[in-house]
């Protein structure tokens, strides 16, 4: 690894050329001292230094705090502190600027070497777990199932973009901290009412919703979290609508072909029974002797046509529980007579 | 002489119920299908038309409702005689515009032995409405107690052909009948129109 850089900002002459001298013996490269907040981030616009070593006590319109807080938001450059004395007040002030380290005046080598080699570590690993989010939701945001993470208090702790798009949410960057789960097409009311069982006794749940004209598989997933007590739980929706059209679409051309059959079935039945009326009639005009064995011989195929005819008319209650409940407007024929009495009959 | 005509489309049944109503001293007319059913209907009025329902190009519900918006024979009474099942929404639409639905096989010559007294009682009733409107009864009360009176009776007689059949309990004709009687009371029929009898 090539040593690391160092940027000092310290308006009194002497001491910032005695630190230059304590980094470079150490092995660091000094990038340039500054005097003043406003000359130390000119500076820092130009050369590219690992780490910033910052007075709090300097002459200018900004102190040593005020120049932090701009260096790590405008340069995102870890800052260690240098002072001789601090009081409450300005500790508070400089805590909220997340040092990397604090070094008291007059220092000691080593202890600069240590806090510098802190400083550098601590960000190297602040770096790399940001780029590990950003990794994270990358891949979050790359599937498209909609997904979120909820705490045990029902709250949302993180979701992808399909979630946010989902829930209706403009997409924030962070620092909103947890919002609670927003209503959905209903769908988070039957959510609501399963959390309990994942959150507690960690399983994991499926089920299909409706919401509008798309269907979704919800899965609840138990995740553990940092208390032992309660899951956190994982929430994915999969969009099934295409299978469940294609799930309707099936049913409704099985019901088609049922119908078809049973068409058939009636039309066979009506030219069974003719036939039997002919032969039945012949046999009533022009036979004595066997008349009543054929005529018993026809009743017992009337019986099994009738047989027949008693499958259609359960085809027919087949067909209606099949229409009733897998069609979305069931033509169901009136299920009490509905005359009004004027139309046919004769005067 | 009484004219019956036969609407059905296999040969053999016209012949033999021709024979079968000629013997019975029935004067007996026989046409393949519903389109030459209503030719006919152009020049001749039967008394009564025993009708098939299963038919092509026209069926036997096509043909009735045709015979009903028919200038001149659109009185005609007709039965329906088929190897059809009744279908429950069939019936609700079509029941008070025919005299009976009957089930084939059938035996024509019981069958034609009851025909005389059906033709009979076809026009007691059709004597009666003529009275009835004739002495200025409101002729709307009247079509709708004829249609119910159709109605009624072919419904009570399938139930009681078609014990097995599911849809014989899912109807329920109290309303109608109620309708009915009230009507009968209110319009004055005699009593003997309310009892019928087996058919065919």
């Amino acid at each position: 690894m090539p040593p690391a850089s160092v940027f000092i900002v310290e308006d009194e002459l002497i001491e910032a050329e005695d630190l230059r001298q304590t980094l470079e013996k150490l092995g660091y490269i000094v990038t340039g001292i500054a005097r003043s907040g406003e000359s130390a981030l000119e500076s820092l616009n130009t050369t590219r230094s690992d780490i910033v070593l910052m007075d709090i006590h300097i002459a200018g319109r900004m102190d040593g705090i005020d120049t932090a807080r701009r260096v790590r938001t405008l340069h995102k450059i870890p800052v260690i502190f240098l002072t001789a004395y601090v009081d409450e007040t300005t500790l508070e002030r400089a805590k909220v600027t997340e040092p990397y380290g604090y070094i008291l005046k007059p220092f000691d080598e080593r202890e600069l070497h240590s806090v510098i080699e802190m400083g550098l570590y601590k960000h190297r690993m602040e770096e790399q777990a940001s780029e590990n989010e950003r990794t994270i939701r990358v891949l979050a945001n790359a599937i498209p199932d909609a997904v979120m993470l909820l705490d045990h208090s029902r709250q949302v702790l993180a979701l992808n973009n399909a979630m946010e798009y989902r829930l209706g949410r403009i997409p924030s960057e962070g620092g909103e901290g947890p919002a609670h789960l927003p209503d959905h097409y209903g769908i988070s009311e039957s959510i609501l009412s399963r959390l309990e069982e994942t959150i507690r006794y960690g399983r994991t749940l499926r089920f299909e919703e409706q919401a509008g004209t798309d269907w979704y598989e919800i899965s609840l997933i138990p995740i553990t979290g940092p208390d032992p007590d309660h899951f956190r739980v994982l929430v994915q929706y999969h969009d099934i609508s295409d299978y469940k059209r294609l799930e309707e679409q099936l049913k409704t051309e099985g019901i088609t072909q049922i119908e078809h059959n049973m068409e058939q079935f009636q039309i066979l039945n009506d030219q069974i029974r003719n036939p039997l009326q002919a032969i039945m009639g012949y046999v009533n005009l022009d036979c004595v002797y066997y008349r009543q064995h054929i005529m018993e011989q026809i009743g017992l195929i009337d019986n099994l046509v009738s047989c027949l005819d008693h499958g259609w008319v359960e085809s027919e209650k087949v067909r209606k529980f099949l229409l009733r409940h897998y069609r979305d407007n069931p033509d169901e024929g009136p299920e009490t007579p509905s005359v009004t009495g004027h139309g046919g009959g004769r005067g | 002489m009484d004219t019956v005509l036969v609407v059905d489309d296999d040969p053999a049944i016209r012949e033999i119920f021709t024979a079968f109503l000629t013997m019975g001293g029935i004067s007996a007319i026989a046409v393949s299908g519903g389109r030459e059913c209503l030719d006919l209907l152009s020049t001749r009025t039967p008394d009564l038309i025993l009708l098939d329902l299963m038919m092509e190009p026209m069926d036997g519900w096509e043909t009735l409702r045709e015979i009903r918006h028919h200038p001149v024979a659109g009185q005609v009474p007709v039965m329906i005689v088929t190897g059809k099942q009744p279908v429950l929404a069939d019936i609700l639409q079509y029941g008070g515009m025919i005299e009976d639905f009957i089930g084939k096989p059938i035996e024509f010559g019981k069958f034609v032995a009851c025909l005389p007294r059906t033709l009979e009682q076809i026009r007691d009733l059709h004597q009666i409405t003529a009275q009835k409107k004739e002495a200025g009864t409101d002729p709307a009360l009247i079509a709708e107690y004829i249609h119910l009176l159709h109605l009624v009776r072919v419904t009570q007689n399938l139930i009681r052909r078609y014990k097995d059949n599911s849809w014989a309990d899912r109807i329920s004709l109290k309303k109608q009948e109620e309708r009915l009687a009230s009507l009968h009371t209110l319009l004055g029929f005699p009593d003997r129109f309310l009892i019928w009898d087996e058919r065919g």
